[in-house]
């Protein structure tokens, strides 16, 4: 049928063994900050993507406090060449 | 026929790519690498930078001016990432089509998330053994709602997207707060005499 015949794409999708998969969760897992902790042989596929869901959140949620944070500093700082200095200084 | 070629790159190089894995050495552990150094740091504060102030460039209101920082710090992200994640290609694109959306509606807006035809995906390719089970599934749904971009991705794509949104995320999260401590810094601290009325007297290096 169709799928057999001009999709290259299916039989590269049966080409994507577990190994493939245990390799990219483990290395997402030390990706994550709880992995300096554990050993490295904890992840069952359902933690470590539970743990990275939290992760994102929990960095989303810190990106959101910043974000007012910043938007505070910066509506009420007058001196824009204070600001300027700070930035190139950091930046350079 | 002309669903399969019509498909556009998308499908075929996210699984393409799905299937060249092995060969490349450890996409994940690169994604670290890559957003961790201090060139990925400067480039992002600097686009940062830019599109802070282009954004606030009438705007003090901290109300409204929390979301704008938050839109500048991700288009920015996305901007460093060169788009060669999709996740980041999804940010950049996700503003102009709203943009878009919102001077046609004239007022009316549509929030549309599926800019593409279901039909144009048949199906996921089907994950094998290692990420079956209820669980699994469900939290990869989580996953690919939590990065931008990735709701139809394939297991082994939407995990390596996850790997580098992650690593980025990181970065941002570290640059902003730099950002934000040397501001604060700056302004608890009695104001050192300013710099005489020539702008920026030090010596531009």
């Amino acid at each position: 049928m169709s799928s057999r015949r001009s999709r290259s794409r299916r039989p590269s999708s049966s080409r994507i063994t577990d190994d493939q998969i245990i390799d990219l969760v483990s290395k997402l897992q030390a990706l994550l900050p709880e992995a300096r902790r554990r050993s490295t042989d904890r992840g069952s596929a359902a933690k470590v993507l539970q743990d990275t869901c939290n992760y994102i959140r929990s960095l989303h949620q810190e990106m959101d406090g910043l974000s007012e944070r910043l938007a505070e500093l910066l509506a009420t700082t007058d001196t824009t060449s204070d600001q300027a200095a700070i930035i190139r200084s950091l930046l350079m | 026929m002309i669903s399969s070629s019509s498909s556009s790159s998308a499908p075929s190089s996210s699984s393409a790519s799905a299937s060249r894995i092995k060969l490349r050495p450890g996409p994940p552990t690169q994604a670290r690498n890559k957003w961790r150094t201090g060139a990925q740091e400067r480039i992002y504060g600097r686009r940062l930078v830019e599109a802070l102030r282009s954004s606030r460039a009438g705007r003090s209101a901290a109300a409204g001016g929390a979301r704008a920082v938050k839109e500048a710090a991700d288009s920015a992200l996305a901007l460093t990432a060169r788009g060669q994640s999709r996740w980041s290609r999804a940010i950049l694109f996700g503003r102009f089509r709203r943009r878009k959306l919102l001077l046609k509606a004239g007022g009316k807006v549509r929030r549309r998330r599926r800019a593409r035809p279901a039909g144009k995906f048949a199906a996921l390719p089907h994950p094998p053994a290692a990420l079956k089970g209820k669980k699994v599934r469900d939290r990869l749904r989580v996953l690919a709602r939590l990065v931008p971009g990735c709701r139809k991705l394939s297991a082994p794509s939407l995990l390596e997207e996850a790997a580098d949104y992650l690593a980025a995320l990181e970065m941002q999260v570290k640059a902003m707060r730099t950002l934000a401590d040397a501001l604060s810094a700056a302004a608890l601290s009695p104001p050192s005499p300013p710099p005489p009325a020539a702008a920026a007297p030090e010596p531009e290096n």
